[in-house]
């Protein structure tokens, strides 16, 4: 055997080693590229954590289903059990009765009758819409309400918010990432300075563009073509809300200012969608039947606004939850406990915030720093007193 | 005339394997990432295989350390 053959069979590692080796190689050179932009995400202004950072980073990087995937298994492995000890009372939602039976007087304005309580007895409280605001005068914008939403789970409680639309009007804030760039006057992110003298309310938006597979409007003018047959929150030109399965094609009607699709309608025409279960119209998220934290918002037959979330909600026990409270039509907003937040505020000037249920995690304080996500706020109309 | 063959170091010789296979990886990075629906699983996946070759490389050290014979004491020294 001559010295060369000899140098190179010295030097020549077994093949299955040689392959584990390139594999290795391969692995390095991928994370190059994936951590760089991995950092860029990072380094771009946020207030979550870390750990949410990096999941989002990873869904809007070709990731979406494999995180919907490990969520759903998951959450199915947290499932909660049916039953358990009964509530004695409920989390403390509102500051104050709204008076009467819910059923106001004329010169009063129209108030929203109090929740029928699903489970009996009821609680203290249960079902009573309160009034978000102190001092809020004899028509408060924005009511608040919690009662046991499941009866198969006495331990669940969803709140929701009813909103005055007729001394309200809505604004669809850009967050800092969603909608994704490019996005013109896209804002500060947050209830903007000069507005928080009105601000009474403000609340999650739905799913990213990317994971809903709809569209938007944003003042006057499609961001994302809109799709036939979503469901749609609605702001035309002069200022009134609806909640519509849309039915206007892709482009932007001349009346309509803003308009944010987010999946299917969970209820039409005062009925549940029939089709509540798991398909490719529901988004590449979890899946429908998982019990999470839910949110979602409706309009009722006189055309005010309600808002409605829980944890461990399916997307059919949230329409129920907005049914009951009285949603003629409603779409599904954001899901997760990173995302659900409903907060109004106390005092105006944006004053003493508060979640709509304690167990909500994201701060108070949340829509008034730049939050990643777009989201609703309420504003009282001109010239309406606080 | 007959070419002598030319000399070639053990050292060379590895220094040459390693080239191929790193070539061989860049272009199996670059397939990944441009066949893959975006960097973000890429780099999740690459993190996961880097993360099982790394244990495996190293239980194959362990075990290769615990079955080296144990040096004698004469041998210490000697060369």
């Amino acid at each position: 055997m001559g010295p060369t053959r000899r140098a190179r069979q010295a030097g020549r590692l077994p093949p299955w080693r040689r392959a584990r080796r390139v594999l290795l190689l391969a692995c390095c050179i991928c994370l190059v590229p994936a951590g760089v932009s991995w950092v860029n995400a990072l380094s771009a202004p946020r207030n979550v954590g870390l750990g949410v950072t990096s999941v989002e980073w990873l869904r809007q990087n070709g990731g979406n289903s494999l995180v919907s995937e490990i969520e759903n298994e998951y959450y199915t492995l947290t499932a909660p059990s049916k039953g358990g000890a009964p509530l004695r009372s409920l989390p403390q939602v509102g500051i104050a009765a709204a008076g009467g039976s819910g059923q106001g007087a004329v010169e009063a304005g129209y108030r929203p009758p109090n929740v029928v309580p699903l489970i009996h007895p009821a609680l203290p409280g249960e079902g009573v819409w309160k009034k978000a605001a102190a001092n809020a005068g004899p028509r408060p914008p924005v009511l608040l309400t919690s009662f046991r939403s499941d009866p198969e789970y006495p331990q669940f409680v969803a709140g929701v918010a009813w909103i005055d639309s007729s001394r309200t009007t809505l604004a669809y804030v850009p967050g800092l990432a969603e909608p994704p760039p490019p996005l013109t006057h896209r804002g500060p992110a947050e209830v903007p300075q000069g507005m928080r003298r009105r601000v009474v309310a403000t609340f999650n938006g739905g799913f990213p563009l990317e994971t809903s597979n709809a569209g938007l409007i944003y003042r006057g003018k499609v961001v994302e073509a809109m799709v036939n047959g979503i469901a749609t929150v609605v702001e035309y030109r002069d200022g009134r809300v609806d909640i519509v399965k849309w039915e206007s094609g892709a482009g932007a009607p001349a009346n309509v200012w803003f308009a944010k699709q987010n999946l299917p309608p969970i209820i039409d025409e005062g009925r549940l969608n029939p089709n509540l279960s798991d398909g490719p119209a529901w988004g590449e998220t979890v899946n429908n039947a998982v019990r999470v934290w839910r949110s979602g918002i409706g309009v009722d037959a006189h055309g005010n606004l309600l808002y409605a979330a829980a944890n461990y909600q399916t997307v059919e026990s949230l329409a129920k939850v907005l049914r009951r409270a009285g949603a003629v039509r409603a779409l599904e907003l954001d899901i997760n406990e990173d995302w659900t937040s409903f907060i109004s505020y106390r005092h105006p000037g944006a004053g003493s915030p508060s979640n709509l249920l304690p167990e909500m995690y994201r701060p108070p304080e949340r829509y008034l720093t730049p939050d990643e996500r777009d989201f609703f706020a309420v504003y009282l109309r001109p010239g309406e007193r606080w | 005339m007959v070419r002598l063959p030319r000399e070639i170091s053990p050292g060379a010789a590895a220094r040459r394997a390693l080239l191929a296979d790193l070539l061989i990886a860049l272009a199996l990075a670059l397939a990944a990432i441009a066949l893959a629906a975006g960097i973000g699983i890429v780099g999740f996946a690459a993190l996961l295989v880097l993360l099982a070759l790394g244990a495996w490389t190293g239980v194959e050290a362990a075990i290769r350390r615990l079955r080296r014979p144990p040096r004698s004491p004469t041998s210490r020294g000697a060369g």
